[in-house]
């Protein structure tokens, strides 16, 4: 865990960076929720008293709006639902990405998106406006095999990887658990 | 139907697909949007007590959560038989109408607009917010942030959560408005309005300014004449949460005006062997394909068919902006109204001035004396049957309805969301973009730009409740021969 100390009178203070854990997606369009349910996952098991620091939230936002619940946080572990449909997708595969990552997987630029722009342009966005982004970005990316139907149960492969994100969150950040 | 193929690395969310296809001699024959539909909603539903239904159909879609949450608890006002109180309303609308301010924002500053700000032929990797901040600065990015901020800190005030709304009661709101609230949401309201009066000012500036610009959006490759579809108060002015729905003609005529409940009885969905997307017409009218006229039943809802359905805006600012539009665009009146306007690409000027009413609204319900009435939670008493609710989402009419048995479990749910009503017009814009760009089975330069500008217009929202990574939808066109044959596939994404 990232931890600043600061001398202030004589006391010496931790000072955890402000983190937030997102998961993102619709918990109700099969797999497409797997972020949120790791999401609800993490909040269950860390000690949220261990750690002031944190905020664990989930959002089916993308782009700007995604961008904007991210702003004033200086580390963010995001996790979602990564859609390939296609013949070599493993469901269940987990990704851990970094920033760039995502960026070299964004293949464009082009806001041709429905109603909104990608993340990366979102925050390209936010840095030219001169607010600060993010300086961390943990991303865990679960291949999912339906995103189409409603349904509040993954399919069997990705209902599998959940706990084994929330484990993986749960060492690289050596969050306190109950 | 050929299913499609695409590299993993460009297969994205919510993907959209057009297909063209041509005629023997190599002209464009039909030309249709496929949009993933997501399945099983109805499924989903049924068995569940009805008054979920605000808090589960905002989950729908991540674009227009508010639109599904304010038409879903109006189903519920009817299923409920409960008469919403003047306090209910007037929240209901002022929170609805903070959420029409920051959508209509993201759509002229990330979406339509640069295609404007920037031009129409311009690099695709620069059309786009970060492009228009480029060419118009820094100053104006951060106010379409700070725009977007203060909605949501009014949806989020109003509404109980900040992306899921979660106030919508059957006949009431859960939340009463505190003073303070109020004096909040006016500061807000005042910013509103002068933010939506420099968006205007800067459409001014840039497009209408522009000979060429102007020229494009009169231009024949961006109009179809059809009938327009919107919701309007008791004087047939615009409103986006309440009131009747009106149907105008190619020509301005009032062809119906209906409570939203008998929906079915004039809205029928057509169904085509190439698409699984069913497409709504007039049944007053009747179907006779993708074919613009009075005699064809294909309507449009978007801003741009509220301005032609309504008589004009409730609010002074927006309603001098109404007039100013239809001035300039060459409209008559006739009978006390314009003649409609059925340039599509007008839609995204239509889309501010609807932005400027919003902002009035806004502080016209917060000044509204009876807004701190406390008494916004009633007791719905009356056994539940059937209900259903609608609103003006920004991309069209939005229509809830739901059946229950007598416990209020659900039995029957059905939903009309605002792009379905466009699909037919979609389809016909796209197909006219393409028809001027493709001849003799060549594809000429800018065919992707001029599909675009063409369906983007009407703000399609695909699938939007997805968001998976990396998280965006880029566009392909596959064009098909007589036989059937793909001949040729254009993708707008950069390498």
């Amino acid at each position: 865990m990232t931890r600043e100390y600061i001398l202030e009178a004589g006391y010496l203070f931790i000072m955890d960076k402000k983190t937030l854990i997102i998961g993102l997606g619709n918990p109700i369009l099969t797999d497409d929720g797997v972020g949120v349910k790791v999401a609800r996952e993490l909040e269950e098991q860390i000690n949220l008293e261990a750690h002031p620091e944190l905020t664990i939230t989930e959002a089916s936002a993308g782009g700007l709006r995604l961008m904007e619940a991210l702003l004033g946080y200086e580390r963010v572990i995001l996790i979602d639902a990564f859609y390939l449909n296609s013949e070599s997708t493993t469901p269940g595969k987990i990704h851990h990405l970094s920033l760039d990552d995502l960026r070299s997987i964004s293949p464009t630029q082009h806001s041709t998106s429905a109603h909104d722009t990608s993340l990366i342009t979102a925050l390209d966005t936010a840095e030219e406006l001169g607010y600060q982004i993010p300086g961390e970005f943990s991303i865990y990316a679960v291949e999912v095999e339906n995103i189409l139907e409603f349904s509040e149960t993954p399919t069997p492969a990705v209902a599998k990887a959940i706990p084994i994100v929330v484990s993986q969150i749960l060492k690289e950040f050596s969050f306190t658990t109950h | 139907m050929e299913r499609i193929t695409i590299d993993p690395i460009t297969r994205l969310e919510g993907h959209g697909k057009i297909e063209i296809f041509l005629n023997e001699e190599g002209n464009v024959k039909n030309a249709y949007l496929q949009i993933p539909e997501l399945r099983g909603f109805e499924q989903f539903s049924i068995g569940r007590p009805a008054e979920e239904m605000p808090r589960i159909t905002n989950r729908i879609c991540g674009v227009c959560p508010e639109a599904h949450h304010m038409a879903a608890t109006k189903a519920l006002d009817a299923l409920f038989d409960i008469e919403p109180s003047p306090v209910v309303k007037k929240l209901r609308e002022l929170f609805y109408s903070a959420f029409y301010v920051t959508d209509h924002t993201v759509h002229f500053y990330a979406l339509g607009g640069p295609d404007f700000v920037l031009g129409p032929d311009s690099n695709p990797a620069e059309r786009n917010i970060l492009g228009v901040i480029h060419k118009v600065g820094v100053d104006i990015g951060i106010q379409v942030i700070e725009c977007r901020k203060r909605n949501h800190e009014v949806i989020k005030m109003l509404g109980g959560r900040g992306v899921h709304p979660v106030a919508g009661l059957p006949g009431g709101w859960s939340k009463s408005m505190t003073k303070e609230e109020r004096e909040i949401i006016l500061d807000y309201s005042q910013k509103n309005i002068d933010f939506a009066l420099f968006s205007l000012k800067l459409f001014d500036d840039i497009v209408l300014a522009n000979q060429a610009y102007v020229d494009l959006i009169v231009s024949d490759a961006f109009t179809h004449k059809t009938y327009y579809m919107g919701t309007v108060d008791d004087k047939n002015l615009i409103n986006f949460y309440d009131g009747l729905i009106r149907v105008t003609g190619p020509e301005g005529a009032e062809l119906v005006k209906y409570p939203s409940k008998d929906y079915a009885q004039h809205i029928a969905e057509r169904v085509e062997p190439w698409s699984y997307l069913k497409f709504p017409y007039l049944k007053d009218v009747g179907w006779k394909g993708f074919v613009d006229g009075v005699d064809s039943g294909v309507y449009c809802a978007t801003p741009l068919s509220r301005f032609n359905a309504a008589d004009g805006m409730a609010t002074p600012k927006a309603q001098e902006h109404f007039e100013r539009f239809y001035e300039t665009l060459g409209s008559k009146k006739v009978d006390g109204r314009f003649t409609p306007v059925h340039h599509r690409l007008a839609t995204h000027w239509a889309r501010l001035i609807e932005m400027l009413y919003a902002a009035e609204r806004m502080q016209e319900l917060a000044n509204d004396p009876e807004i701190l009435d406390p008494n916004v939670r009633p007791i719905a008493t009356n056994t539940p049957t059937e209900g259903v609710g609608s609103v003006e989402a920004p991309r069209g009419t939005l229509t809830h309805h739901y059946k229950t048995d007598e416990n209020g479990i659900l039995t029957d749910v059905n939903l009309i969301v605002g792009t379905t009503n466009n699909y037919a017009p979609i389809a016909m814009s796209i197909k006219k973009a393409a028809e001027g760009l493709i001849k003799g089975g060549v594809v000429n330069e800018g065919l992707l730009n001029t599909i675009e500008m063409a369906f983007r217009n009407y703000d399609p929202c695909m699938s939007c409740a997805t968001h998976s990574l990396p998280g965006q939808m880029p566009l392909e066109v596959e064009i098909k021969d007589a036989d059937g044959n793909l001949i040729d596939t254009q993708r707008q994404y950069i390498d």
